[in-house]
């Protein structure tokens, strides 16, 4: 039950935190972490529009009878898929296709695996990027990302020293992060 | 710094801005506009009951919200920043906006201090007694700031209460508060590790000191400890017209 | 679980072999409905189903961009050693796996299957090194996919993905 780390990236790709609770990943330099964060942030917006689409319709639909076109769009599933998807609103115009997991919004890379370490990402509504490694085998990493995301809500946005989007350097939130993390270990 | 100038130029804020600090202490200057307040700019209910027909007593065991507090003292701090020339001018400032609502919350105080001890006659007396006159010696002055002024503020007392140990500065008391709620979200940047913004509340404490009859400077200092990082010393320096009279009334024998 | 496409990438960070299975609406397939049916693979040709050429051509630079990024910072952080295993977003699962001559194994699943190393090693294994390394008539790069969309091998990767892993 170990983590690693802590990297929060701004809405523009910047690194605005980064910290370290247990060895066990290399240690890097502030430059390499700074590129870390700017190709995470590119790589996540990659990773959500290369989510495979689903065409409603296999064979691109000339102007056929329109009973055949629309009836048969509400039982397109994959084959082992057990929702049904609903064709968006998009998907309507763009000649038709459908996320595999409709009714879920696409995100980018929410969680990475490797033999040593796994990375959850989560990015909040406002765009900011929290990501935490930690040993693969840990379990409840959504506690632990609901906390740090409260605690960050509490000692940086309600900080007035702290200026929006640039560097976090709050001893508070330090504080109440290591404490937190100290008695869960 | 002049007491008469300092009071006028209190009145003159409070007339330009009767409501900006309405919501945040628990609606504590109510009464002083209850009779010029003519409908007209106020807004009244459908039942046309104003927050000023309510009883004083109403919110007194009302909460406020925690993060909305923050939030608004935030702007506070951010609003005192702007133009500041240094750490101290920034403390004045946040002194300054304390001031008044100090003086003002005295009135309350007195209020709900007195009709507690009528009603439960002196029920919490953990912190001797809880006078039900207005302090005319400093030690009941001193109570009243660390045990009902802090409960009223903070929903607890202060956490100790001093006097200076050193010959030379008899006027000097401090009070110490732990972990202020101001602080409580605030880290302050390492380049102006001096810089307490507790300044506001020795503001209100300036502010209540003043409105019993008490010159007083009150500034704000860290002092961190292992178990309380944020650890507050308020320090209380009376002015020579307190412990000149201070001296007169031992000799008279008040209490 | 739902395999949605495999890749392969060669050491000059080219792709030489893709191909999608794409779930057909029950409208217009009928009899074979309930399995996925796969798509014309040899890289260059246009894309039948769904997607124009274009997308699937840059969905392939796209993927090794990513995998290639991700690879790199899971080095960076857990050492020479660490291997880069798969990821997840709320859609879908990309797995990958890289052989010790650098070769690049990718493929995209939907997130109710379990890890698929094991599986792409064994499609590297038992299909690649069968029937494109070991295929005298195979040359030793495959640029544009020569050699690689073999009937043998694609037939048995057809399989393999159908029987096995379905």
């Amino acid at each position: 039950m170990a983590v690693f780390s802590l990297i929060i990236i701004n809405k523009a790709g910047g690194l605005v935190y980064q910290r370290e609770f247990q060895p066990g990943l290399r240690k890097l330099s502030t430059n390499d972490y700074l590129v870390l964060a700017g190709t995470f942030h590119g790589v996540h917006a990659i990773t959500r529009s290369i989510t495979p689409k689903l065409p409603l319709a296999a064979i691109p639909n000339p102007p056929i009878t329109p009973t055949t076109a629309t009836t048969p769009s509400p039982n397109i599933a994959s084959p082992s898929s057990t929702s049904t998807p609903t064709p968006s609103s998009s998907s309507a115009s763009a000649g038709g296709y459908t996320y595999p997991n409709p009714g879920v919004p696409a995100t980018g890379l929410e969680s990475l695996e490797t033999d040593k370490f796994r990375l959850t990402c989560f990015q909040t509504l406002t765009g900011t990027k929290f990501l935490l490694f930690t040993e693969p085998t840990m379990a409840n990493i959504d506690v632990v990302m609901k906390k740090i995301y409260e605690l960050y809500a509490d000692f940086v946005m309600k900080n007035p020293f702290y200026q929006l989007e640039m560097p976090v350097r709050c001893e508070a939130f330090d504080r109440n992060l290591q404490g937190w993390l100290r008695g869960r270990a | 710094m002049t007491q008469p100038a300092r009071h006028a130029a209190m009145l003159s804020i409070s007339n330009s801005g009767p409501n900006t600090m309405a919501g945040e202490k628990q609606q504590s200057t109510q009464h002083m506009h209850t009779q010029s307040q003519p409908s007209q700019g106020l807004r009244v209910p459908s039942n046309r009951k104003t927050i000023y027909d309510r009883h004083l007593n109403r919110s007194r065991s009302a909460e406020l919200s925690r993060a909305s507090f923050a939030f608004l003292f935030a702007e506070m701090v951010t609003y005192a920043q702007r133009r500041v020339t240094g750490i101290q001018d920034l403390e004045r400032r946040l002194n300054e906006q304390g001031y008044p609502l100090g003086l003002r919350l005295l009135d309350l105080l007195y209020y709900r201090t007195m009709s507690s001890s009528t009603s439960s006659s002196l029920s919490s007396s953990s912190t001797s007694a809880s006078p039900p006159n207005r302090p005319l010696r400093i030690l009941p002055l001193l109570h009243l700031i660390h045990g009902p002024l802090w409960r009223l503020l903070f929903n607890r007392p202060a956490d100790a209460l001093e006097h200076s140990v050193s010959p030379e500065t008899p006027n000097e008391y401090m009070i110490t508060d732990n972990d202020p709620l101001v602080n409580t979200y605030i880290s302050v940047p390492k380049e102006m590790s001096m810089l307490n913004c507790a300044a506001f509340v020795a503001g209100i404490i300036e502010g209540v000191c003043d409105g019993c009859g008490f010159e007083a400077k009150v500034t704000a200092h860290n002092q961190p400890t292992e178990m309380w990082p944020g650890r507050t010393i308020f320090l209380l320096r009376f002015g020579e017209s307190v412990m000149e009279r201070e001296k007169v009334l031992e000799r008279a024998g008040v209490k | 679980m739902v395999v949605y496409s495999f890749y392969i990438f060669d050491r000059h960070a080219e792709c030489i072999y893709k191909r999608r299975w794409l779930p057909r609406p029950v409208s217009t397939v009928g009899s074979k409905s309930s399995r996925p049916t796969s798509e014309a693979s040899a890289p260059g040709l246009p894309a039948t189903l769904g997607q124009s050429a274009r997308t699937t051509d840059d969905d392939a630079k796209l993927i090794f961009g990513t995998v290639f990024s991700l690879r790199n910072m899971a080095r960076k952080l857990g050492g020479e050693d660490d291997n880069f295993v798969t990821y997840r977003t709320s859609q879908y699962k990309l797995h990958y796996y890289e052989t010790p001559t650098n070769i690049k194994f990718v493929m995209l699943t939907d997130l109710k299957s379990p890890s698929m190393r094991v599986a792409l090693q064994q499609i590297y294994i038992n299909l690649y090194v069968e029937y494109v390394v070991k295929n005298p008539l195979s040359p030793v790069e495959h640029p544009g996919g020569i050699g690689v969309n073999n009937e043998l091998f694609e037939e048995s990767l057809e399989q393999f993905v159908t029987r096995v892993l379905s």
